[in-house]
This record gives C-alpha cells, sequence and structure tokens, in this order.
C-alpha cells in the first residue's frame, strides 16, 4: 500500500438559504494517496466541487455548514482545524486548485505574471526578479509560447486553453502535493480538453503531485485517473479502480452514466442512452437510495432504507441493495462474480 | 497609435459641438426668458437714457444679430460685460470666485470621499456584523437629509446657539489657507452627501468583487484575508470608484448652489443664481459656457481613466 | 467473495414501478420572480418600516390638513409666530398660520411633483430608449448622440435657466426638472432591451414563433420593470430634493404655492427665533426621502437575483 497523503472522512456539508437547508455533502469518505490520481464523477449539482473547496478549506461559513464530524486529513493533519498561519502554508503550498472558467478565476486587473508570482513569494522569500524568472519558467513548462512577453499580458489577453495552462501554472508555482482540479477541461473546447489533461497528467508525472481531478465527463478520466470515485446525490455511490469503474461497474448509475458515454471504438453500434429523470431534491433528500427513482432495478426496500457499501475487493466497492438478493436479478448485469 | 490620435480628435469635436449647442441653448433661453436686465432699472428713467442704454448692451438689436455677436464673442474668448455691475467681465469673476469655490469643493470632496471609502471599506470586510449594518443605517440617513437641511441645521446649532463658528462669511485673506473657522460648517454640510455615496458605492462594487472565482483562487494561493482584500479586491472595486471621481470634481468646481448660499460664501454658485435672477445675460452666458467646458472635460477624463483602471477595455472602443 | 451484509426478503426485493415516483414526487412549489421579490421585500425589516413610513406620510398628506381643524391660508396676526402647542401642533408661521396643516399641504405638493416628474421621466426615457433599441441602425446612432449631448450638459445650470424662462409655477417646474433627467432612464432602457433582444431565450422565443405581444408582455416587460422600478425609487427623493433646493434659491415655487421648498424656505428666515418651522418641514422632508430611500435599497436587494439563496 502507497502512503496516503488526503483522507477525506465523514465531509458533510449543507448551505442555508431561505427554502431550507440544501445537504450538498452528505457524509463522503475517500482517500488520496500521494502521487497518484483519484478522478470524483458525477453529474452537476451532486456535491464534487464543494468537496473540492472543503478540500482547500474555501466553503464560505455562513451560509455554508461543515457539519460536526467533517475530517478533511492531509498528512494526518486535520485540515479543518487548521489556525490562520497553517493554513495559508497550506493553500498553495501544499494543495493548489484549479477552477473550472479560468477567465472567471484569473484577477482580470492583475497581469498573468504578478498573479503567479503572488503564489511564490507568498510560500518561499524569493526577489521579486528571481519569482518573475520563475514565473516564466513556470508558463514555459506548462506549454505556453513566448512566455518572456506573455508574463506581462493580461488574462484576458489569452485565449481560454492558455488561461487554463496559466490556471496550472499558478498551481504548480509551489510544487504542491496535492492538485485539485475542479472540472478543468469543461469550459474548453474538445481539442484543447485533451492538451490539457495531457498536460496535467504530464506535470504529475513529473512532479509526484496527486490530483484529484473533478469532471462529469467519464471520457476525461479514462486515461488518466488511477482511481474512481462515482458521486450522485452529495453521497458516494460507487469506488474502485479505473478498470474496476469502467469494466465492471457495480452500481446502476455508475453502469448508466457508462452506457450514456458516446463511443467510437465499439464495432456493433451501441444505442446510446440517457438516464431518466432529475437527481433528488437535496433540500429534502429521499430516505432510502438517492438513485431509487431513477434505477430500472429499484426495489421497495431502495425507497425506505440506505443500501449497505458491499466490498468487492481490491478497494472496489459499491452501495446497492442489489448485492443483496438472494439470487442475483436476471436482468441486471451485477453479481458477485464477474470479477 | 495612429487609432489613439483620431478618437482623441474625434472626440474634441464631439466635445467642441456639445459646447456650441450649450451656448446657444442657453442663449435663446435667455432671449425667450420674459423681460431683461434692464427692465426694472429702466421703470423710471427717461426714454432717452433708455435707448441709449440698451444700445450700450446691445439689448435693442434683433435676437439673429446678438446671437451672432455672442457667439462670435465666446469664440474670441470675450464674454462682455456685466449689465448688473459694470466693468464686472467673465474671467474677472472667474478669478475672484472661482477659488473660493473650489477650496469649499476640495475640502468637501477630501473629507467626504476619503471618509466614506473608508466605511465602505468596513462595512464590506465587516459585512453582516454590527458594525456593516451602522455604516449602512448611517449612509441611508446622510443621503436622506438634503446638503440643504444639513446646512440650516449645522448654522443653527454650531454658529447659532454654540456660537463655535461665525454664522455666515469666507475668509477674505489667504484665500486658500486662511480663515479655518469660517470653512469647517460649510464643508461639514456638503461632505455628508459624499460619505453616504461613496461608501455605499464601494460597499456595494466589493461586496461583487468578492463573490468572483479570482478571489477564491487568491484565497487558494494562502494569500491572508488582508492581502486578498488589498491586492485584489481593492483594485477591482475601485473602478467604479475612480470613474465616479471626476463627476464629484465637476460638482465641486461648479460650487455648491445650496451650501454657497446659505452661508453667504461668495462662491460661482452663489454668483450664478443671482445672475440667473437679475438675467445678467453676459454673465450667465459666459460662466454656463466655462462651466459646462469644465464639465464636458471631466466626462472625457472619466473615459480615459476608465481604461486606466481597467485593462479590458481599450481606448479606441468598448469591451473587448 | 465477501460476505453479503444481509439477504432480502421477498417483499423488500419487490421491484418498483419507476412512474410511482412522478406521482408522489413532491416538488418544492415553483415560485415566480415576483412572488421570490415579495417574499424577500416582506422579510427585509427596512423595507417593512419604509413601507410603513410611506403608508403613514401618504395618509397624512391625504387627511392631515383637516385633522387639526384649522386652515392653512388664515392668516391671524395675533397668534403669529406660536409655538407648538396644543391647538396648533407645529406651532404657527410669521403669518399666524397653522404649520400642520401647511406642512401636510407642502408635502402633498412635493410628492404630487415628484410623482408626476418621475413618470414623466419613466414615461419619455422607455419610449425614447424603446425607440432606439427597436430601431437600431443610423436612428439609435442619432438618437444616442443627442442623449449624450444632453447628458453632458451641467443639469442643475439647466434647470435654473428653463426655470426662468417658463416661470416660477408648477407647470415651469416640472419641465424644469424633467428636462434633462429622462436621458438616464432612456439609455438604462435602450442597454437592456438591445441585451434582452441578443439574449437566447428571447430568440428561443422568437424562434418557437411567439408573437411580438408575448414576447414584449412575457420576457420583455419582466426584465425591464424592475429596473424601472428601482429607477422610480431612485428619481422620486431627488426630485423632492430639488424642487425644496431651487424653491429654497428663491428660483422654485412661490407665491401662494406651498411646497416642502417653499416651507423651508420660509422657515429659514424665522431661524434663530422660531426654529420649529424650519424642523418640521425639514422633517417630514427627511422622513419621505428617507422611507423611499430605505425602500429602493429593499427593493434592490429583492430584485437582484443573484441575491437568490
Amino acid at each position: 500500500m502507497s502512503e496516503k497523503l488526503l483522507e477525506v472522512k465523514n465531509l458533510a456539508v449543507s448551505y442555508h438559504g431561505y427554502a431550507g437547508e440544501v445537504q450538498s455533502v452528505r457524509r463522503v469518505t475517500f482517500d488520496v494517496n500521494k502521487g497518484e490520481t483519484l478522478a470524483v464523477v458525477g453529474e452537476s449539482g451532486c456535491g464534487k466541487s464543494v468537496t473540492a473547496k472543503s478540500i482547500m478549506h474555501l466553503i464560505k461559513v455562513p451560509p455554508a455548514e461543515i457539519k460536526e464530524g467533517s475530517e478533511i486529513l492531509f498528512n494526518g493533519e486535520d485540515v479543518l482545524k487548521f489556525d490562520k498561519k497553517r493554513l495559508s502554508q497550506y493553500r498553495g503550498g501544499e494543495a493548489a486548485i484549479i477552477f473550472q472558467d479560468a477567465l472567471a478565476a484569473l484577477n482580470p486587473t492583475m497581469t498573468v505574471g504578478n498573479q503567479i508570482i503572488e503564489n511564490i513569494r507568498h510560500h518561499s522569500k524569493v526577489s521579486k526578479k528571481e519569482a518573475m524568472a520563475q514565473a516564466v519558467e513556470l508558463l514555459r513548462m506548462v506549454g505556453i509560447p513566448q512566455p518572456e512577453s506573455r508574463v506581462k499580458q493580461y488574462p484576458h489577453e489569452f485565449s481560454g486553453g492558455m488561461r487554463q495552462r496559466v490556471m496550472i501554472a499558478i498551481a504548480f508555482a509551489c510544487n504542491p502535493q496535492l492538485l485539485i482540479a475542479d472540472e478543468p477541461t469543461t469550459a474548453l473546447d474538445v481539442t484543447i480538453q485533451a492538451q490539457i489533461v495531457d498536460l496535467i497528467k504530464d506535470l504529475q508525472r513529473e512532479k509526484g503531485t496527486a490530483v484529484i481531478l473533478i469532471t462529469h465527463d467519464l471520457g476525461v478520466v479514462a486515461n488518466i485517473a488511477h482511481r474512481i470515485v462515482v458521486m450522485y446525490s452529495g453521497k458516494i455511490v460507487e469506488r474502485g479502480s479505473n478498470l474496476d469503474i469502467f469494466h465492471h461497474p457495480k452500481h446502476p448509475y455508475t453502469n448508466a452514466l457508462l452506457e450514456a458515454v458516446p463511443r467510437l471504438d465499439l464495432v456493433n453500434k451501441q444505442v446510446l442512452t440517457s438516464i431518466e429523470g432529475t437527481p433528488p431534491d437535496l433540500l429534502n433528500p429521499p430516505k432510502g437510495c438517492p438513485f431509487c427513482t431513477r434505477c430500472k432495478y429499484c426495489m421497495e426496500i431502495c425507497c425506505t432504507e440506505e443500501p449497505p457499501t458491499e466490498d468487492f475487493g481490491d478497494g472496489h466497492e459499491a452501495s446497492c441493495w442489489l448485492y443483496s438478493l438472494e439470487k442475483p436479478a436476471e436482468d441486471a448485469p451485477f453479481t458477485w462474480e464477474d470479477k | 497609435m495612429k487609432k489613439t490620435i483620431l478618437y482623441f480628435l474625434k472626440r474634441l469635436l464631439v466635445m467642441l459641438f456639445t459646447l456650441y449647442i450649450i451656448a446657444t441653448a442657453t442663449f435663446f433661453l435667455l432671449a425667450a426668458t420674459p423681460g431683461d436686465a434692464l427692465t426694472a432699472r429702466v421703470e423710471k428713467l427717461p426714454d432717452i437714457v433708455v435707448e441709449r442704454l440698451y444700445e450700450k448692451y446691445g439689448l435693442n438689436k434683433p435676437v439673429m444679430e446678438r446671437y451672432v455677436t455672442t457667439m462670435v464673442g465666446i469664440l474670441k474668448g470675450d464674454f462682455g460685460e456685466s449689465i448688473i455691475y459694470q466693468g464686472q467681465t467673465v474671467p474677472n469673476i472667474i478669478k475672484e470666485k472661482g477659488p473660493v469655490s473650489a477650496r469649499l469643493g476640495i475640502q468637501q470632496m477630501l473629507l467626504g470621499v476619503s471618509l466614506g471609502l473608508l466605511l465602505g471599506v468596513l462595512a464590506a470586510v465587516k459585512k453582516g456584523t454590527i458594525v456593516d449594518w451602522l455604516v449602512v443605517a448611517l449612509s441611508i440617513l446622510l443621503i436622506s437629509v438634503p446638503n440643504l437641511v444639513f446646512a440650516l441645521m449645522l448654522q443653527q446649532i454650531f454658529a447659532g446657539t454654540l456660537a463655535w463658528f461665525p454664522v455666515i462669511g469666507w475668509p477674505k485673506e489667504n484665500i486658500w489657507f486662511g480663515g479655518w473657522e469660517y470653512t469647517v460648517l460649510p464643508t461639514l454640510a456638503g461632505c455628508f452627501g459624499y460619505i453616504a455615496s461613496y461608501a455605499r458605492l464601494l460597499k456595494a462594487s466589493m461586496l461583487d468583487v468578492m463573490n468572483q472565482d479570482y478571489i477564491l483562487t487568491a484565497e487558494s494561493k494562502g494569500l491572508s484575508r488582508f492581502e486578498v482584500v488589498r491586492y485584489h479586491v481593492l483594485r477591482n472595486s475601485f473602478i467604479p470608484i475612480v470613474t465616479n471621481l471626476p463627476m464629484t470634481v465637476a460638482m465641486c468646481i461648479t460650487g455648491s448652489f445650496f451650501i454657497e448660499s446659505v452661508f453667504s460664501i461668495p462662491g460661482l454658485g452663489l454668483y450664478y443664481v443671482n445672475a440667473v435672477a437679475a438675467q445678467d445675460v453676459t454673465i450667465v452666458m459666459g460662466e454656463t459656457v466655462i462651466i459646462s467646458a469644465i464639465y464636458i472635460a471631466v466626462v472625457f477624463i472619466t473615459d480615459i481613466l476608465y481604461t486606466i483602471v481597467d485593462p479590458r477595455i481599450r481606448i479606441s472602443g468598448g469591451k473587448k | 467473495m465477501a460476505t453479503k451484509t444481509r439477504t432480502l426478503t421477498p417483499e423488500e426485493a419487490a421491484r418498483v414501478d419507476l412512474g410511482r415516483f412522478d406521482a408522489e414526487k413532491i416538488d418544492r412549489p415553483t415560485i415566480t420572480f415576483w412572488q421570490g421579490a415579495w417574499y424577500r421585500l416582506r422579510k427585509n425589516p427596512i423595507a417593512i418600516i419604509a413601507m410603513v413610513l410611506l403608508a403613514l406620510l401618504i395618509v397624512m398628506m391625504i387627511i392631515g390638513p383637516t385633522l387639526s381643524g384649522e386652515e392653512y391660508i388664515k392668516i391671524n396676526a395675533k397668534i403669529k409666530n406660536t409655538d407648538p402647542n396644543s391647538q396648533y401642533w407645529f406651532g404657527t408661521d410669521s403669518m399666524g398660520r397653522d404649520l400642520f396643516c401647511r406642512v401636510w399641504i407642502g408635502t402633498r405638493l412635493s410628492l404630487i411633483v415628484a410623482l408626476v416628474c418621475s413618470f414623466i421621466q419613466i414615461v419619455v426615457g422607455c419610449a425614447y430608449g424603446g425607440i432606439m433599441a427597436y430601431c437600431g441602425g443610423i436612428v439609435d446612432n442619432v438618437m444616442m448622440r443627442i442623449v449624450e449631448v444632453i447628458n453632458s450638459f451641467p443639469s442643475l445650470l439647466i434647470t435654473l435657466l428653463v426655470m426662468m424662462v417658463v416661470g416660477k409655477n408648477v407647470a415651469g417646474l416640472l419641465v424644469a426638472m424633467c428636462i434633462t433627467s429622462w436621458c438616464g432612464t432612456a439609455r438604462q432602457m435602450r442597454g437592456q432591451l438591445m441585451q434582452l433582444r441578443e439574449s437566447e431565450y428571447v430568440q428561443a422565443a422568437q424562434m418557437i414563433g411567439a408573437k411580438p405581444v408575448r414576447i414584449i408582455t412575457k420576457h420583455l416587460l419582466p426584465n425591464t420593470i424592475s429596473i424601472l422600478i428601482l429607477n422610480l425609487c431612485a428619481s422620486i427623493p431627488s426630485y423632492v430634493f430639488t424642487e425644496a433646493s431651487l424653491s429654497f434659491l428663491g428660483m422654485g415655487l412661490s407665491g401662494d404655492v406651498i411646497s416642502l421648498g417653499v416651507l423651508i424656505s420660509e422657515g429659514r428666515a424665522r431661524m434663530s427665533f422660531n426654529a420649529y418651522q424650519l424642523f418640521f418641514p425639514a422633517l417630514i422632508l427627511c422622513l419621505a426621502v428617507l422611507a423611499f430611500n430605505m425602500l429602493g435599497d429593499a427593493l434592490r436587494d429583492a430584485l437582484d437575483p443573484r441575491t437568490h439563496q
């Protein structure tokens, strides 16, 4: 077993609005090993971004509330209990985050160079000149041509993909042990998406950084993630290695997600299916399995009781009642044995 | 570069055209006003004297002819002589009254804007606390009391009842730095409005900026709250402030009519009101054109300031 | 293979038809934009105070002058400059007229003038802005230049001049105060309408063949009306201010017409002897302006979709 870098335990986050309490994240537990890539997959509103922001301790309290009992251990230390000083070392220095919309995430009135320098100088005592030299190197590293002149430009002078590269440069400025990429490719063209994913992959391999890749796009995940966590309506429904999730999905939701991904590699023409219905209202989450209202295999118990988490070995787990049946359902592709 | 020069030229032309429209409008408004500056004065004079007086000021000529004369005069920078006060000319008045209004305006602005900005930052940073609530309450109160009422109130309490300051008047010597006791009340009365509006403006703007994603980025770099506010929030939230400032300056230059009137301060505003009331055509013409020119220039400066504080805006066009 | 956590009974394992979730789906009641805005407004104590204050002022404006049983024009030299007492609640002025009556009569005029001006401003501004946005091209260009020129007038100077030309009466005051003010509204309307016309949902509505009437009532109006409401709340106090200030300078209303400005101006003359003559009209003026400002603030928060939580 490799060493654990980050352990998220029982994380629960709620937002208090005038309509009531929205339970964005409901007791999520997962961990990230040093140098590995963990993908968190799920559709919009399932709590993945909130989880990402929680790890950086960026959740605004209020309106949000991090529930009692939540723990986020970074090298064994609880991030949620960090004091200001420790937090300011942690953010940017040990863990960094990049966001979906790089234009919004970059200060429009500050040159790109200064935004990179800011991170460098906050975490190490270097002169401005030295930091600028480093910034140029960082831009070169993330593949921005003519970095010497580009550092003096403003974010709006960059294209979408270039901006995301700048964000990555800022994130890698202090060689963090953990990079959280919150939907880094969603706002980009498909051709650029692949470039950005490759860039993250290369940098990760080079620097040994652990990456949490948050996305709704399984296609992005396939060639980069070591392990995958599937979230649905604030909960983790399935987790496992890349192979497990793509080839032996155990949860009906994961299966439905995979069927919804268009594929060119299949010879026999496959019908592209969508998942009927909408995710449950997090103001008033269902008692049983969150997916029960959209699940093809929904049973009586699914509506009333939370499903148990079944262990399929090697860290492959899924929360579903189907595995408690006396004999496997005939129409379901899910069995204990297919592993 | 060529584009920039062309842009400036175009703007200059538009400004001149605007000024011309204002001068024309003012002229015809004055011409349309029933009676003229001499009506009251000549009532009891013999006809021959009246005729001569009218001839002296050219008031007997047809409107169009007077219009041409006036416009040509303005082009030459000659606005003519006051009809009411003999020998008084527009440049003289500006030279004499300008500094008075300017000092009052600058003092009001410095005090009002700086206090307002301070309160605005405080309210935004301490959002949701009692401090925020107090600033909001104070600014809404201040904005709801007209300058005029403030001026009268201060005059009544601090000059009348308590007699700490002179009731009316303005320092006659050392016009820029002397006679502080005269300036305290008018400055206070005028600055409340600025305090309120700038506090509200900055607070709204800062809250807007604080909701942006790049603030999250800044926080995720490990910057402290102070650093985030200092380096990221303030600069971006000052864009509306910087672009609002020139208007405040323009308002200061034109003088605060009401405050000058309450405290009998011999500034441009008071003089203008008196000139309008007395239908002193030449003076009104002159002052209107000059004040408008300043005003228009300030609008232009505002546009340039935009491009300086916000790199996204190019000089020759709107947002990229 | 790991052990099963539990084996389900046949009842528990019975399949569920997904259709049943549609039936028993308990949705949050959908609230319209205006319901949401009204809800937020009601929850805001400042809005409540403002609305109560406004209601009180309006009621007093209507019945106030009859309450004290005095007449506002009755001159009575014997009781001139009486301090407030049980008969003359706000005292009397320098001609022995009941100030209580006069203040409410003045409020009436001041508010009516402000309302009419705001109305003119919005109607003219909307029409002008609407035409600009609708026609576009050269018409828009020319009309926009006109607005820009008017906008660079120092408005107070123009108001003073116009006041001189049209005379110191109510009609003159209306003209003088509205002559430049509609430009701001026109500009805002144009911007908003252009933006809306380009917006995807309006284009989508056009695409599916919605009639112009429907587009105007369902898309354009609701999205511009909040701007207009805020405009109204900001312009009313500013008109009350301007009227009072003009009258104070002797450039506004004069003669027998009573407005808050006229009363303040009269009160100022007796300020050092009978401060109440200045105090009451000024107080009512401030209260009225305060109420509108507070309401405007609360409305801005309530109408801003970004404050939805």
